[in-house]
């Protein structure tokens, strides 16, 4: 096993310098840059910009740069945002737990719909419950997060009010209500739109996952043992067959781990929420370079781990599966 | 009357009905204390503005870095952290105009109750021109040979030689005692809470989600702000802005289009603040044969644009464009009819607004040699500079992904193809439109019939009216790509006038000068001006003593703002 994890990790290396190299250039030759918004500025000349992006070190070429730029990571120095110019680290620090808040709480919520809902969708297949089921979590998955959100907007904040102060009912947006002390009341009603609309959106993959993987698991011959020794039906689906149909599922959470870091960014935008997606989206806007890269870097790190996770877990999980 | 005109007459009745409303002898006394919540789309990246790019960085420094001078709601300076506006009368400028004196408003201090001098001023022109400080609009400082302070209170600016839009320098000054080393402004703590003397300060940035500003008890106007605090909301979504200014969530939305007043016109408590803004729509007319590769004046008048280079054919163009329906279907009515580049502002310049006359630029068309061919599109017989059988047929292109563009440019299609005239649409996005010579962008480079887009001038005109008329602005390999003039225009007039307006610090002599070139740029249509834009935002009737100043950023009198419950 250590030896596994060893090899996968020397592996991960050439992919991540592969995978920097590429978005590198990839960010580089789209037009545009951090001195695009200048050129049809008046007030600036062409003198100006070739100071600015002097100053910027845009003037070097581009393999300089990059040789720069893996050097100073190499001795984990991320650099300064080319915009901010804070450290990168400390802007990414600044909005990575808010997205960790949101994401993970919406990650237990549809945990907590989805695998019950996925188990008794399989076990009463074609009922009214399963087609209801599958019906809701495909308009989830298809609803437009930019159109429904605002749509919760109107109807939760701007069409009804709270019948006993007859402010509006939710918040349209935020973590906390600003300039208020700390309630864990006020915190909640700030949750609850963006984790409905992110468990709306995300419900229906791991339920289809749930569901068909339950099915197989049904028809397997140990379940059928364990209904003949007179187990209790209930037993049966939610101790022996769950147990075994919830591997798949723990690959496909685990694999979506990244998410995690890197937000969700119609979601964050249309409730205001501070988190990675809108960081990285205005960073992409601003032709932040330095940031871009960090953000791209440590998620496409955390892929690596988590695809390696992934693994590991399953072999902890099913003994059937031996690395070595 | 035009929008402008009507404008412009109306601004001194709003000023002095806020004044009365301010005054104390007004029915209404302002209140003292309560917030207002401003809903910005971006965050600002952060609040020096000597280093900051984005709009919404200015419209929060605003708040609490203050200039020698501001801009007035007319474009005209008024005094700020200066006493008066510097001319020659109050002996503020020399003789020569090269040496300019600004005396302080007496015992201005800094928010944190350190005497603001003028070794601050003296300062932030240090700053401004050291090397690799980061500092972005440093033109016009790099001209002036030295600041003298005579006295705590006293500034002396002496310029090198004039530097005509001398106004509209200083417009932020800097503390030397809480900022840091000029050549590490990247660093200063600075950035993210400047120590100012406008009306708030900074207490509070929570990155991506808001700032807080609070009443800055050092401010010099005795009862002033009337607001406790001031909160810079993030909201990115434009959509969203618009859903909690109407249940009163924000107090203002910043920036709106107008596609998104009608809906607000309606709502109860909303009021909409809307202008003509400096930004004009305007189509930019090659001049050049569109082949070479930057040419120069001189290679420019021997190798005009084969179809365009003939004046008649751009004046047939504007007058086949209906340019009241443009901004009545498609902009609300809120724009106004573009004329030239100076339609407000202190050196505002009234040209006539041109005609709808289709039956007159076929006639034009007809006249410069454009012969109709079977399908209805001109074709050239006898034209000026193109080959007979060359059809009547051009380039236009603006920037992807702009909803109001794209159905501007097929009215311009449809009006064009009324009067024989075929356009064809080539969009690309707006980094490769205004993308830099050293890119081979073909704006830039002059490989292109008309491109659309929106520019405005600055306050202070010069530098856009040079960079986009001079004859010595056309982008060449010669002079690395700089400046404006994509239309490859060159005219005697206008480049006398440019040098005359940039040779005299007086804004009577100036406005003269660059009305005389407009009235020449729109005779000869280098750039056709389609329409105005109106700069639009939203606030909540409870807020009180809102001025709309499109020269400045939108809480420029935040220290006069008052809510009523």
């Amino acid at each position: 096993m250590i030896r596994y994890l060893g090899r996968r990790l020397l592996q991960a290396i050439p992919l991540l310098l592969f995978v920097s190299a590429a978005v590198f250039f990839l960010i580089n030759i789209v037009p545009g840059g951090p001195t695009a918004a200048y050129e049809n500025n008046p007030r600036l000349t062409s003198e100006d910009i070739a100071r600015i992006e002097a100053e910027l070190g845009l003037n070097q070429p581009i393999y300089v740069r990059y040789l720069r730029w893996l050097g100073a990571v190499a001795h984990a120095d991320w650099g300064y945002s080319l915009v901010t110019k804070r450290p990168v680290l400390v802007e990414i620090g600044e909005r990575f737990p808010n997205t960790l808040y949101l994401i993970g709480i919406q990650y237990l919520v549809t945990l907590a719909i989805a695998v019950p809902a996925g188990t008794l969708s399989a076990v009463r297949r074609y009922s009214v419950f399963d087609h209801a089921t599958t019906t809701v979590a495909f308009m989830g998955q298809s609803i437009p997060i930019f159109w429904f959100g605002l749509i919760l907007i109107i109807v939760f904040h701007v069409t009804l009010r709270s019948p006993l102060t007859g402010l509006p009912l939710l918040p349209a947006g935020g973590m906390y209500t600003i300039g208020e002390p700390f309630s864990l009341a006020d915190r909640i009603r700030h949750l609850i739109l963006p984790v409905a609309m992110l468990t709306l959106a995300n419900c229906a993959a791991i339920v289809r996952y749930v569901r068909a993987s339950m099915i197989e698991v049904l028809h397997a011959d140990y379940i059928r043992t364990a209904r003949s020794k007179g187990a209790s039906g209930r037993r049966v689906i939610w101790s022996h067959a769950l147990k075994n149909a919830a591997l798949p599922v723990v690959t496909i959470v685990a694999l979506d781990l990244p998410v995690l870091f890197g937000g969700a960014l119609f979601t964050e935008t249309i409730f205001s929420w501070p988190g990675m997606g809108r960081l990285f989206y205005d960073s992409a806007l601003r032709f932040d370079y330095a940031l871009l890269m960090s953000i791209v870097m440590i998620t496409a790190v955390l892929i690596v781990a988590s695809n390696l996770a992934a693994d590991v877990g399953y072999a902890y999980l099913d003994p059937r599966i031996r690395y070595g | 009357m035009t929008r402008a005109r009507l404008s412009a007459l109306a601004w001194p009745l709003i000023a002095a009905v806020v004044g009365l409303i301010v005054s104390p002898a007004g029915s209404q006394q302002p209140r003292r204390g309560g917030s207002v919540t401003i809903a910005l789309y971006q965050e600002p990246e952060l609040l020096n503005p000597l280093i900051a790019s984005q709009t919404a960085a200015f419209e929060v420094s605003i708040m609490t870095v203050e200039g020698l001078l501001r801009n007035g709601p007319d474009g005209r300076p008024i005094p700020q952290l200066a006493a008066e506006v510097p001319d020659q009368k109050n002996g503020g400028v020399s003789a020569d105009g090269k040496t300019i004196t600004y005396h302080l408003k007496p015992s201005v201090v800094w928010s944190d109750g350190q005497p603001m001098t003028c070794d601050d001023v003296k300062f932030t022109w240090q700053v401004l021109t050291t090397p690799k400080s980061g500092a972005i609009y440093t033109s016009g400082y790099d001209q002036i040979q030295a600041v003298d302070c005579p006295a705590p209170q006293t500034v002396v600016v002496r310029y090198k030689q004039l530097y005509a839009p001398f106004l509209s320098r200083f417009g932020a000054i800097l503390p030397r005692h809480a900022t840091g080393d000029p050549a590490e402004m990247t660093k200063w703590a600075y950035n993210r809470k400047p120590v100012g003397t406008g009306p708030f300060m900074v207490t509070e940035w929570a990155s991506g989600d808001h700032i807080t500003l609070v009443r800055n008890p050092r401010y010099r106007v005795k009862d002033q702000p009337y607001l406790d605090r001031v909160i810079v909301r993030i909201v990115p979504s434009r959509e969203v802005g618009k859903q909690v200014i109407k249940t009163g969530d924000v107090d203002v939305v910043w920036d709106l289009i107008e596609s998104d007043v009608p809906e607000l016109k309606g709502a109860s408590g909303v009021k909409i603040s809307s202008a003509p803004g400096p930004s004009a729509e305007r189509l930019v007319v090659n001049l050049a044969d569109p082949s070479l590769d930057g040419p120069s004046p001189d290679i420019v008048g021997q190798h005009p644009h084969p179809i365009l280079g003939d004046p008649r054919v751009r004046e047939a163009i504007e007058l086949g464009i209906n340019k009241r329906e443009i901004t009545s279907k498609l902009l609300y009515g809120l724009a106004s009819v573009g004329t030239n580049e100076l339609h407000i502002g202190w050196a505002e310049c009234d040209t006539p607004t041109s005609s709808y006359n289709p039956p007159r630029a076929r006639a034009l068309l007809q006249e410069a040699g454009w012969a109709p061919g079977p399908d209805g599109i001109r074709v050239a017989r006898n034209a000026r500079y193109a080959t007979d059988g060359t059809r009547l047929r051009l380039k236009i292109q603006t920037t992807t992904g702009n909803k109001l563009r794209e159905e501007a440019e097929q009215l311009i299609i449809q009006y064009m193809r009324a009067i024989g005239l075929e356009f064809y649409i080539e969009n690309v996005p707006s980094p490769v439109l205004f993308g830099s010579w050293a890119s081979g962008a073909f704006r830039k480079h002059g490989h292109f019939d008309v491109v659309m887009y929106t520019t405005n001038p600055d306050v202070d005109p010069q530098s856009q009216v040079e960079g986009y008329f001079a004859s010595w602005k056309m982008p060449t390999a010669q002079n690395g790509g700089d400046g404006f003039n994509y239309a490859r225009y060159a005219s005697p007039q206008v480049d006398a006038d440019v040098k005359k307006a940039a040779s005299s610090t007086d804004l009577t002599i100036r406005r003269a000068a660059y009305c005389e070139a407009m009235h020449q740029i729109v005779a000869d249509r280098p750039h056709i001006y389609l329409y105005n834009r109106a700069s639009l935002s939203a606030y909540r009737d409870r807020l009180q003593g809102w001025v709309t100043n499109v020269w400045e950023n939108l809480p420029w009198n935040a220290q006069a703002w008052w809510v009523t419950r």
